[in-house]
């Protein structure tokens, strides 16, 4: 279902900041907020979940780290057993390098490639950017038109308190994408 | 800003309390269990001597870094360094008066046979004359360094940073040399016979490990209770301050095992007798525990952003590390008191005579950091990086 939006063009991250602090209190619905470098604490004023890739990150080591002993237990102790130098087949000191490895190899792409799924990056994927300028000098706000009392003339003059550039109602796509 | 009555009565109370009572244990062990003193004066000296160390450690990479986010509770680290001449004097003491304990002195320098080089290293005046050396540069330098920030309090002259930046990247070259001869010379040395090129960095890691705990321990206590630094020193500071103790406590794990795996892996007596001492028997839990308390709890713990901006979190993590650190210097040190040709020690002990130098230990650590601290301002506030280490977000 295609949804209305309105965009907001501010340019100075202080302005989106206090924007997004007042909208909050108006109680409308932020959609996303698009700038050209990381904005030091807009996940917190846009109140925004912890991200989950931490826990994909310790799970996918832990998986490398765990599987990889056991791996080297199977190889070295069982399958095969290898004398080196008098040592017991089962050492784990000898283990703990690969294990390691597996642990920051699995970890590293794991959270790679859970971003890049979670994203919806792939190759050959064609950019949708908000405005040009958001990748250089500007910074949108998307705020959601889902409530029916929704008066975007009001919210406008609640945005030129915060010298916004420009305002702009658009429609999503089906897939709610701008 | 100040609350004048800080530290609070009850706090110093019980602090003078461990402190009498662990020294009036350990006068009476003198008589009763002289080698077991001996081996808690070296591990409680080094330790506090370290730690002191590690403050200043702190304070010269920050500055040579160009750091700015630390400069908020940069007095705590700053505390720990001026703490150096008194702890030098302490490990000076525990030194000389038992310098026996060390096998190379009991037997003149070393069996028969030994690396000429040995020999001259650890002729007795000659390794006395550089551990004072070793205790002088450091105090002078750590002092001088804690002096100028306390004299841009009172003038406020921006240009005293950049002095201070010089003197720091001094110190740590320095420090870099001294510090690991001086832990050849008073760790190593217990073992004449024995060699690891590890052991410089090995030292450095814990001393650092356990020098990051300390400053969180004592910056949590200085905030809580409206003390001197509540509102100064946030969450922000705490949460960098545990990605640091996050980072050292892998480092030093990595180099606890890089240590032991080629020492292991090649399997040579005359490098593997110091594994075997430490690992067979009923030490080999002891090794054990070192580990959990200094890698795998601070590890799995700090892993969460939550853990290290929570400052119970944060309290807990500190102390296990603080008490890894002794465990840590425990088994270093204890397994290699000998006499004659006989470990005294084969076997752990932990008795009184331990117990009564930790309440020592923290008793005067406590009370010598809560004065320093409170000679000086709380914050530093004439550094020029002031304003950005209380307004900055760590992310």
């Amino acid at each position: 279902m295609s949804e209305r939006v309105l965009l907001a063009t501010f340019e100075h991250e202080d302005d989106l900041l206090a924007a997004v602090a007042a909208i909050r209190r108006k109680g409308l619905q932020i959609a996303d907020a698009y700038t050209p470098y990381a904005v030091h604490g807009l996940d917190r004023a846009m109140g925004l979940r912890p991200s989950r890739l931490p826990w994909v990150c310790f799970i996918c080591g832990m998986a490398g780290a765990l599987g990889m002993l056991w791996f080297e237990y199977w190889t070295a102790a069982i399958a095969w057993p290898i004398d080196v130098g008098g040592k017991p087949w089962n050492s784990l000191p000898s283990d703990v390098p690969v294990a390691f490895e597996a642990a920051v190899l699995l970890a590293g792409f794991g959270s790679v490639f859970a971003l890049l799924g979670v994203s919806r990056l792939f190759p050959g994927k064609r950019p949708r950017i908000v405005g040009p300028r958001v990748t250089d000098d500007q910074f949108v706000l998307v705020i959601n038109e889902t409530d029916a009392a929704f008066d975007a003339d009001e919210v406008t003059r609640l945005l030129q308190g915060f010298d916004v550039v420009s305002t702009e109602e658009r429609l999503t796509d089906r897939k709610g994408r701008l | 800003m100040m609350t004048r009555s800080y530290p609070p009565t009850a706090q110093t109370r019980v602090l003078k309390w461990l402190a009498i009572a662990g020294a009036i244990a350990i006068a009476i062990g003198c008589i009763r269990a002289p080698d077991r003193i001996w081996g808690n004066a070296l591990v409680g000296t080094f330790y506090l001597l370290t730690l002191a160390l590690g403050g200043a450690v702190f304070v010269a990479l920050t500055y040579v870094t160009g750091a700015g986010w630390h400069v908020a509770f940069r007095r705590v680290p700053e505390a720990m360094a001026r703490i150096i001449p008194i702890a030098g004097a302490a490990l000076l003491i525990a030194l000389i008066v038992k310098m026996t304990s060390y096998g190379w002195h009991a037997h003149g320098h070393g069996d028969p046979g030994t690396f000429w080089f040995k020999q001259l290293w650890l002729d007795p005046p000659f390794w006395l004359i550089r551990a004072i050396a070793y205790i002088v540069l450091w105090s002078l330098m750590a002092s001088r360094l804690c002096a100028r920030s306390r004299q841009q309090d009172r003038t406020g002259e921006a240009a005293l940073s950049a002095g201070s930046t010089r003197l720091s990247a001094m110190f740590l070259g320095v420090f870099a040399v001294t510090f690991s001869l001086a832990s050849v010379d008073w760790m190593m040395a217990l073992e004449p016979m024995w060699f690891s090129t590890m052991w410089g960095v090995y030292n450095f890691a814990g001393m650092i490990q356990a020098a990051l705990a300390a400053v969180v321990v004592l910056g949590l206590l200085l905030r809580s209770h409206g003390g001197p630094l509540h509102g100064v020193f946030n969450d922000e500071h705490l949460h960098d301050l545990g990605k640091l103790q996050l980072g050292f406590s892998c480092f030093w794990m990595y180099i606890w095992y890089s240590q032991y795996m080629l020492i292991w892996y090649s399997n040579i007596p005359e490098e593997t007798f110091y594994f075997v001492a430490r690992t067979h028997g009923a030490w080999g839990p002891v090794v054990v525990l070192s580990i959990v308390l200094n890698w795998v709890i601070p590890f799995f713990v700090l892993l969460p952003k939550s853990a290290k901006r929570s400052g119970r979190v944060m309290m807990r993590v500190a102390v296990v590390v603080l008490i890894g650190r002794w465990v840590d210097l425990y088994v270093m040190v204890f397994p290699a008191i000998k006499s004659g040709e006989n470990r005294l020690f084969a076997n752990p002990v932990f008795g009184l005579w331990e117990a009564a130098a930790i309440c020592y230990l923290v008793g005067t650590a406590g009370l010598l950091l809560l004065r320093s601290f409170a000679a000086a301002g709380p914050i530093p506030r004439n550094d020029p990086y002031l304003p950005e280490s209380q307004h900055y977000h760590a992310g």
